[in-house]
């Protein structure tokens, strides 16, 4: 962009200007609509929730809503429950995340190591099934594999095992939901890290067997830190995944008994939609999405990986 | 008790589901089946029979001292859940378009979505549904004064005949409710159908067991031991254990009324949920449930009940009259020739008093054609309406004695259930939904589901919904 000079600028005639303007900012003016597109769909959602969390009750019209200030937060974690199901949701995050990363690192490199290109298919296609279970479906096929009167999971552990079978959603809730899942999503991993996998050089490996490494020293020093990348961006991409878990759960057990697995979502579900508290909703709704976006920027810049923004 | 039959039909489940899962994968198919209706698609009923003539003969109207035709020309817009009463009036509107000359258009959609856009309609003064279906949250409306009374209406000599209209045909419980359960003074809406709850027993298995059908609560609890301890495969009783407050509570609320307790002793500020009363009822449904239902009783929610009860593996439940005969006694049920009917149990020194509840509808201050949404209320919910719909219907939920005193209805649903039925909605009584019962409701449910699962005591739990429902008002 030039600067023009005063005699330039006094003799441009307004419809120069605006083609000057328009020149000038060429790539402002493509970006516009992508950009008008991203605020209303992501600003004016957010702005709105605020909205709704600052006022009593929902209207469109701003000079007619009374606002309240911090009450529908303070409500949210006074009787809202909403501390007990940030509890509740980090505990399933954390052992979920944990539980699908380390079996479907395990099975992509069983799978990987399998050399018949036809087992390898068959293996690769057998793992990915339960993903593409719909929530609710699977929240329905759960709820009949462990009824305790006709479910084949109580059967089996009857049978097969010395051990009672526990009622899954009434003694042990939180554990079944937590196992449900990573049934579901350990394949997201697995696929994952098999791309991964089948990225790390042989002649790497081979050089590290060649040096005499054991097995597990291939992995922790040779193949694991070559897929630091991928690994990372799995985790990311399931850690900000299982904080909108609600289909499989609220299917499963209402989020209960009582408050036992109610996640931040069912909470906010259920603020919204049963106790028709939409204030509350939206307050708990802000809190969590702070959260979730400072603790994965955290993440991005506590970790720190190299070829992933760039 | 597993059994290989049971192994059977899981295995039949499971593949079902899982196709089904895999399907839900699946993008661009027709959404839900069985018409989600959100099509705002006009009256798509046939009023009209092959032969060109309306379905109930307009003389049945027209001696009403209503000028129906005041608002030709106009529309109205209905917006309704996904329910039995929608697909049983729809044949018949065209009856009401031809008398009031005013276009029906519905607007249908499933229950969570509806209750979103009424919220959203509502609040925001749109104004788009001229009728609306409307629940447990009529006095957080009413309060909110987002809706119209109908007082003026049926004050108007105009709109409404009295002496056509037989208000007092209505069951006293459906005109309180339609009343915000005696937080209003005025008409909130007109009530369309009505649920009681009256008790189902296996015919078979009391004639087996020399069991007499049980009056009182006591009575219900050893019939469901015997057959619970000498039926395999079959548990004595099974009930809602699941939370919210169409779940657990609404069973434990008639027990609670019939143990001498009520839902706050002193509004707002003494629930009564941690009354002595509350708390037997509380401690009797819980350990019934323990000792007799099955396992995981506290995640059972009503369709779990119908379908242990159709697959025939309980002895005995109480449930809604009208929601479960139908299922119970038709084709899904293997064992409907079984299917006995009865008053619900009550303790030796109560008072009979089951809950029941009413869907109404209603219409909003904001409503454009509020004056043509109360002509559709009054045809609607009319004598001459109600008893078509229950003959040329499976519908049995009519909110007029009328009705249920009909010989030609009877002999359709049976003179026992018709009768069980009738004599319950004389004694009914509902639930009184406050302002925040929705919100409270729901927190007292979660605390009777973790009795029943064996968490805290029903005298822990009671106290706790207790303080939470004071805490709720009081903050």
């Amino acid at each position: 962009m030039s600067t023009p000079t005063q005699t330039e600028t006094a003799s441009k005639t307004p419809l120069t200007r605006v083609r000057d303007l328009w020149n000038d900012y060429l790539p402002y003016w493509f970006m516009a609509p992508m950009v008008l597109v991203m605020v209303m769909i992501t600003f004016f959602p957010g702005a709105y929730d605020l909205y709704l969390s600052l006022i009593a009750e929902p209207t469109f019209n701003v000079f007619e809503a009374e606002f309240v200030g911090l009450s529908n937060f303070e409500t949210a974690f006074t009787r809202g429950g909403a501390f007990h199901s940030f509890v509740i949701t980090i505990t399933v995050v954390v052992s979920a995340l944990l539980l699908e990363s380390a079996l479907g690192f395990v099975l992509a490199a069983l799978v990987a190591g399998v050399e018949s290109g036809r087992a390898k298919s068959f293996y690769r296609v057998l793992f990915i099934v339960p993903m593409a279970v719909a929530p609710v479906s699977l929240a329905t096929i759960g709820r009949i594999m462990l009824n305790s009167e006709i479910g084949i999971i109580p059967y089996v552990i009857e049978t097969g095992t010395p051990f009672a079978a526990p009622n899954f959603l009434s003694e042990v809730p939180l554990l079944t939901v937590i196992l449900l899942d990573t049934w579901n999503w350990t394949p997201f991993m697995f696929i994952i890290f098999y791309a991964g996998l089948s990225s790390v050089p042989d002649t790497l490996v081979e050089a590290s067997r060649v040096d005499g490494a054991p097995l597990w020293r291939r992995y922790v020093h040779v193949i694991i830190p070559y897929m630091k990348t991928v690994v990372f961006v799995a985790v990311l991409i399931r850690l900000i995944d299982l904080f909108r878990t609600f289909g499989v759960v609220y299917g499963l057990t209402n989020g209960g008994p009582g408050t036992a697995t109610q996640l931040v979502s069912i909470n906010i579900y259920e603020q919204m939609f049963i106790n028709n508290q939409l204030g509350v909703a939206a307050a708990i709704a802000i809190v969590y999405l702070v959260l979730v976006v400072a603790l994965c920027n955290v993440i991005i810049a506590k970790v720190g990986f190299e070829g992933v923004w760039d | 008790m597993p059994s290989e039959r049971n192994r059977r039909n899981f295995l039949k489940a499971t593949g079902v589901g899982l196709l089904g899962g895999l399907a839900g994968c699946t993008r661009g198919g027709s959404g839900s089946e069985g018409g989600d209706g959100s099509s705002g698609d006009g009256s798509t009923g046939t009023g009209t029979g092959s032969d060109g003539e309306l379905a109930i003969s307009l003389d049945k109207y027209t001696g009403a001292d209503i000028d129906w035709k005041q608002f030709e020309g106009t529309k109205i817009n209905i917006g309704a859940v996904q329910h039995p009463w929608v697909s049983a009036i729809k044949p018949a509107v065209p009856v009401f378009e031809e008398l009031t000359g005013i276009d029906v258009v519905w607007n249908i959609l499933p229950e969570q979505q509806f209750r979103t856009k009424r919220q959203t309609d509502v609040s925001t003064g749109a104004g788009q549904f001229d009728v609306f279906y409307m629940d447990q949250v009529v006095n957080q409306f009413r309060e909110e004064g987002w809706i119209q009374p109908l007082d003026p209406y049926f004050e108007d000599s105009s709109l409404y005949d009295e002496a056509w209209y037989q208000p007092d045909d209505l069951f006293e419980a459906s005109k309180w409710q339609a009343h915000g359960g005696g937080y209003s003074d005025t008409w909130t809406g007109i009530p369309i159908t009505v649920e009681v709850q009256t008790q189902f027993y296996r015919k078979d298995l009391y004639e087996k067991h020399g069991l007499e059908v049980a009056e009182t609560l006591e009575q219900f609890r050893q019939n469901a031991k015997t057959i619970h301890e000498n039926e395999s495969d079959v548990v004595g009783t099974v009930g809602r254990g699941q939370k919210g407050y169409g779940m657990n509570i609404y069973i434990l609320n008639t027990f609670l009324r019939e143990h001498g307790a009520k839902l706050w002793d002193s509004f707002p500020d003494d629930s009564g949920l941690d009354s002595q009363g509350v708390i037997d009822a509380a401690e009797w449904y819980t350990k019934l449930l323990q000792d007799y239902g099955p396992e995981g009783a506290s995640t059972q929610t009503w369709s779990d009940v119908l379908t242990t009860m159709q697959e025939g593996r309980a002895g005995h439940i109480v449930a809604d009259a009208n929601l479960f005969w139908p299922g119970l006694t038709g084709e899904d049920s293997k064992v409907a020739e079984n299917i006995g009917i009865a008053k619900a149990p009550k303790p030796a020194d109560g008072t009979f008093s089951p809950n029941a509840f009413n869907w109404q509808i209603s219409t909003s201050k904001n409503a454009s054609n509020s004056e043509q949404a109360f002509l559709f209320m009054l045809w609607a919910s009319s004598e001459p309406t109600n008893t078509w719909l229950h003959l040329n219907s499976s519908a049995a939920f009519s909110v007029r004695q009328s009705v249920w005193e009909n010989d030609e209805f009877r002999s359709r649903v049976g003179d026992n259930f018709a009768q069980v039925t009738l004599d319950s909605l004389q004694e009914a009584a509902p639930d009184p939904f406050d302002r925040k019962y929705p919100e409270w409701g729901q927190r007292y449910s979660e605390e009777l589901q973790r009795a029943i699962a064996g968490q805290k005591s029903a005298e822990a739990a009671m106290t706790q919904a207790a303080k939470i429902a004071e805490d709720i008002y009081s903050g």
